[in-house]
């Protein structure tokens, strides 16, 4: 029996095993059927409701108009959703036809075959020229559109009008101004002078980008780090003095990412913070609610403003899709001006389409510095699948970390944050 | 845990007759002080989850709630499908310490109460299955699980079956170790009486060890009710499409967002997940103790 | 059968004879292992087998959907790692974090099951309880709690120490410095892992025959050499059990580093193996290097348990 077991277990796994690593053969669509279940995944959110009932009415409108045609919305969680998706374009079973995703995910997505490209579809739609132009460069990899944006988050600077009194001083005009404002702030109050952390990259980056410098730039067909350039470089050497004893102790900040350090302004432990339109709601509730202000993160010069971080969601076609004219068409819908205000109104998120947007600012004036931080433009990460071996790898805010402890000079830091980025870019 | 106690009084009789009534009002003391210390998380877990979500942001430190609202249990159980995803988290830990004990009382049978010469080995074989990272065997076991959907689809993605078959596996080396001091301390004579009487082997370990063991068994599988009732890395990957499927932690992470994470929520969803173990604890507790009384004697 | 047969403790003796009484039959064990075999094979065997094969290929996302060519590397992973001088300071700190939290997990766990002997009932009753509350609950929300308590500036912890006249603790970061974070997540992961020690070693003092104890005193021995030569003797199977249990675990320890250190700790220096694998190559997609880190994993532990069977061994112990 022994042997005769062993043998069994052997061929057994003979018969599993190819001789390599499984591959799932071909994701690519077989065909694109009028009629039938169109399955869709969405974001799940703490509160539900609302959103589902502005999809609700997006499903029944496209429903009435396609004749045959259900379509399937299910809520996938923001957390995990790297393994579903992966999951997904492993079974082409279980794929759904349209997803939401965050734009950060997509090259990846893209890179793993597993989105269909949008270009053309997004030039014919009557609505696509209507898409703010920095955000649909948040959609594209190697200059094919793969995604509909869908929604958008913007950061700006809040600041506590009480202690800025206190401090006889007005709101920053410069990026000079926030470090000395913030100083100044935790010399009179005790406070954080600006919450901000060493893994919070969003806050970062609009100090690099308004010292004119880049994280990458294309070159050939991938890309090279910029982060050890002369610009790049003071845009962290500024951003890391605010990670010091006098603003905000690296102690308590070297480790907080945006929730925190948002956290701790809501908290009222802190004169400033950057945070986003997502957290206004939290912060007018709370209990510093009547004491503070918003405006978009001012630039070098005097009147500008920092570059944001375009961070949002996009609506994207699965490559297996069987029904790729109709995920197209209900794409549309959802991201269409209807629905994007819609949305506006049912979760705080901002439109992307710039009529939209126009139309908030109007109607919302706390939304306004948010709106004009997005009018000012918005910037964005490589858009290519070796960001999500940077970000994984926690490239940059370890170069953040070792500023801020003092571990290393920001020549150096830098430096080694660009070998380990071109790293990850000759590898994909 | 009752008769346990006596036995136990009697174990320590000799050392405490000589002891003071005071002495042991002070090991007692210091019993509670470190249960009050083990509780505290624990506490503050449950007050967080009676919190308004605005004080929790805010950081409020009051260690009482001040003001207690089921807020958050409302949020966690209603609006999804909350009943659900616990009936399919109960099929599946439930399902795992059924077949986990079964498969590992046989084998524990067959490693204490056989000699062979591969016996050591096999031991260590079973410890290697435990050593390897779960997260490195997601993507080989997820295209196992697709392939076997192919033949038996109940086993496939999206079936709980998937979920039931994988933390079986991972859960039996632990329950073979376990099992196996049990099966060692049933007494042979018991064996040789059945034989006399003219059972054979397989009548011997149904009719005869099974039940003897079945307070071991029992206690053993509390550990594949805690692995399986906990995961949800394969929850996530083999419940793909198929929402109502869905198992209780994945219901959970609902409450993670990018914007800032629901603790309240998170707290009164762990709170919920943690009560069935407790219940099922409750339940075992007496053999827990006695039962493992007899497994660390392998 | 009456219940009064089942699982009593035996002499060694008797054991000694149980032993010799095994049956020898070549085909009935084998019989007895095909399910547990069935399941371990399927379930276990082939994806380790197919583990190692896939830390020898560049097997990323896009060429697990197809969408990139496989593309064979050979021991190229595995070089990658050992020349990268990170992975050695992880692996280090993974010994001694795991070590931290083995050694710790025993300690509280066994001084807790000596003192639940001594404890009425009802306290008793109430230790396991929270105990196994604390073991039950989710790694995700302990490890959330837990750091809720020692926020820098919102938590409990720092407010009673400033409270209490302890001013340097206002704002303090329990994680900021290597070796405190190390020890605030290493108590946490105590605190959720020493029920099972406790209950099994509590198991063992119990099964122990007071004769036992009783005829050793009478011998005039002290309390503190019927424990060595009586009571660690009579443990050491459990002692075994759980020892090599607590390894396995403490060395794969993730969830806790991921969500105390938010990550690694600041510039990685708390990363262990496991959040490695995950940051280094899981997240990133890239499963070929991801399975060359489980394989590291895997040989590691297995040589840390056989060296520690084999000490066993040497001082009588038979598996």
């Amino acid at each position: 029996m022994r042997p005769r077991h062993a043998l069994a277990l052997l061929s057994s796994a003979a018969v599993l095993a190819a001789c390599a690593p499984a591959q799932t053969d071909g994701t690519d669509a077989q065909a694109d059927e009028a009629t039938g279940t169109l399955r869709v995944w969405l974001f799940d959110e703490v509160d539900r409701a609302p959103k589902e009932d502005v999809v609700e009415a997006a499903v029944e409108e496209f429903e009435d108009t396609h004749d045959d045609v259900t379509v399937d919305v299910s809520y996938i969680q923001v957390d995990g959703r790297q393994e579903r998706f992966n999951a997904a374009f492993n079974d082409p079973e279980s794929a759904p036809d349209v997803a939401e995703f965050g734009n950060t995910d997509l090259p990846g997505f893209v890179a793993a075959g597993g989105m269909a490209e949008l270009t053309e579809e997004i030039e014919d739609w009557d609505q696509g020229d209507q898409l703010d132009a920095a955000i649909t460069e948040t959609a594209r990899v190697d200059g094919a559109t793969y995604a509909v944006p869908w929604f958008v988050g913007a950061r700006a600077l809040y600041y506590r009008t009480d202690v800025l009194e206190d401090i006889d001083t007005d709101p920053p005009e410069t990026l000079d101004e926030v470090v000395d404002t913030a100083r100044a702030a935790r010399a009179e109050s005790d406070l954080l002078g600006l919450s901000t952390g060493g893994n919070y990259l969003w806050a970062l980056l609009p100090f690099i980008w308004a010292n004119g410098g880049d994280l990458a730039e294309e070159s050939g067909d991938g890309y090279t780090a910029t982060i050890d350039s002369p610009p790049a470089r003071a845009g962290v050497d500024q951003y890391t003095e605010l990670l010091s004893d006098d603003v905000c102790p690296p102690q308590t900040c070297a480790e907080m990412g945006g929730n925190e350090s948002v956290d701790n302004f809501v908290a009222g432990e802190a004169a400033m913070t950057l945070g986003g339109n997502f957290n206004y709601a939290a912060v007018s509730d709370s209990d510093i609610g009547d004491d503070f202000d918003v405006i978009p993160l001012p630039g070098q010069d005097p009147g500008s403003v920092a570059p944001a971080f375009a961070g949002g969601n996009h609506l994207g076609v699965f490559a297996g899709s069987d029904r790729h004219t109709l995920a197209v068409e209900f794409t549309q819908l959802l991201a269409g001006a209807e629905y994007q205000e819609r949305m506006y109104e049912a979760m705080g998120n901002l439109p992307t389409l710039t009529p939209v947007q126009e139309d908030v600012a109007a109607t919302d004036p706390e939304m306004e510095p948010f709106i004009a931080t997005l009018e000012a433009g918005t910037r964005f990460v490589p858009a290519t699948e070796a960001w999500t071996t940077i970000d994984a790898q926690a490239v940059l805010p370890s170069m953040v970390q070792q500023v801020a402890t003092g571990d290393e000079s920001v020549q150096d830091a830098t430096s080694e944050a660009a070998d380990r980025m071109n790293d990850a870019f000759d590898e994909s | 845990m009752h008769l346990l106690g006596q036995r136990l009084l009697r174990a320590g009789n000799s050392g405490r007759r000589r002891r003071l009534p005071g002495r042991r009002f002070g090991v007692d003391l210091a019993g509670l002080v470190i249960i009050a210390v083990i509780a505290f998380p624990l506490y503050w877990m449950v007050i967080s989850a009676l919190k308004p979500r605005t004080a929790i942001e805010a950081g409020d430190t009051t260690p009482y709630p001040a003001k207690v609202t089921l807020e958050s249990i409302r949020r966690v159980v209603v609006g999804d499908a909350f009943w659900l995803y616990l009936a399919n988290s109960l099929i599946v830990a439930l399902s795992v310490v059924v077949l986990s004990t079964f498969c590992a009382f046989l084998a524990a049978v067959a490693l204490t109460r056989y000699r062979f010469g591969s016996r050591t080995k096999l031991l260590i074989m079973i410890l290697v299955a435990q050593m390897v990272p779960v997260e490195a065997l997601t993507i080989p076991l997820f295209f196992l699980v697709r392939n076997i959907g192919g033949v038996v689809p109940g086993l496939g993605l999206n079936h709980l079956g998937s979920l039931i078959a994988v933390h079986t596996a991972f859960t039996l080396p632990l329950a073979i170790w376990m099992l196996r001091g049990f099966v060692a301390a049933v007494p042979t004579e018991i064996e040789e009486a059945a034989r006399l009487d003219g059972a054979s082997s397989l009548t011997f370990v149904w009719r005869v060890l099974f039940p003897i063991v079945a307070p071991g068994v029992v206690a053993v599988s509390v550990f594949s009710f805690i692995a399986a009732w906990n995961d949800f890395l394969f929850a996530m990957t083999f419940i793909i499409s198929a929402t109502e499927r869905q198992t209780l932690p994945v219901a959970i992470l609902r409450f993670f967002q990018p914007d800032g994470n629901d603790w309240g929520a998170i707290m009164a969803g762990s709170v919920l997940m943690t009560i069935p173990v407790l219940i099922f604890f409750v339940l075992v507790q007496r053999r827990l103790t006695s039962g493992m009384a007899g497994a660390v004697k392998g | 059968m009456s219940r009064s047969t089942s699982a009593r403790p035996r002499s060694g003796g008797d054991r000694l004879r149980l032993r010799t009484a095994l049956r020898t039959g070549r085909f009935e064990p084998w019989l007895y292992l095909v399910p547990a075999f069935v399941v371990l094979g399927v379930m276990l065997v082939y994806p380790i087998y197919q583990l190692v094969l896939v830390s020898m290929y560049d097997y990323g996302q896009p060429q697990v959907t197809g969408a990139e060519p496989l593309r064979f590397v050979g021991a190229d992973n595995y070089r990658r790692l050992f020349e990268d001088p990170r992975f050695w300071e992880v692996l280090s700190n993974t010994v001694i974090f795991a070590v931290l939290c083995v050694c710790g997990t025993l300690l509280v766990g066994i001084a807790l099951a000596v003192l639940a002997t001594r404890l009425r009932p009802w306290v008793r009753t109430a230790l396991f309880l929270v105990s196994l509350g604390a073991w039950a609950t989710p790694a995700v929300t302990g490890s959330a709690v837990w750091l809720f308590l020692f926020d820098p500036t919102l938590g409990l912890v720092n407010q009673v120490l400033v409270g209490i006249g302890l001013d340097g603790f206002a704002g303090h970061s329990w994680t900021y410095e290597k070796w405190s974070a190390f020890g605030l997540v290493a108590a946490q992961v105590i605190w959720c892992s020493f029920p099972f020690v406790m209950v099994a070693v509590y198991a063992g003092i119990t099964a122990i025959p007071a004769e036992l104890v009783e005829a050793a005193r009478l011998d005039g021995a002290s309390t503190l050499r019927v424990a060595w030569s009586v009571l660690i003797p009579m443990l050491r199977p459990v002692l075994t059990i759980v020892t090599i249990q607590s390894i396995i675990w403490d060395f794969k320890i993730f969830t806790q580093i991921y969500i105390m250190t938010s990550g690694g700790g600041v510039d990685g220096q708390n990363l262990v193996l496991n959040v490695y694998a995950y940051q280094q190559a899981f997240a990133a997609n890239s499963y070929g290097l991801g399975s060359a880190i489980g394989v590291v994993l895997t040989l590691l532990l297995l040589a840390i348990t056989l060296v520690y069977l084999h000490i066993r061994r040497r001082s009588g112990e038979v598996l």
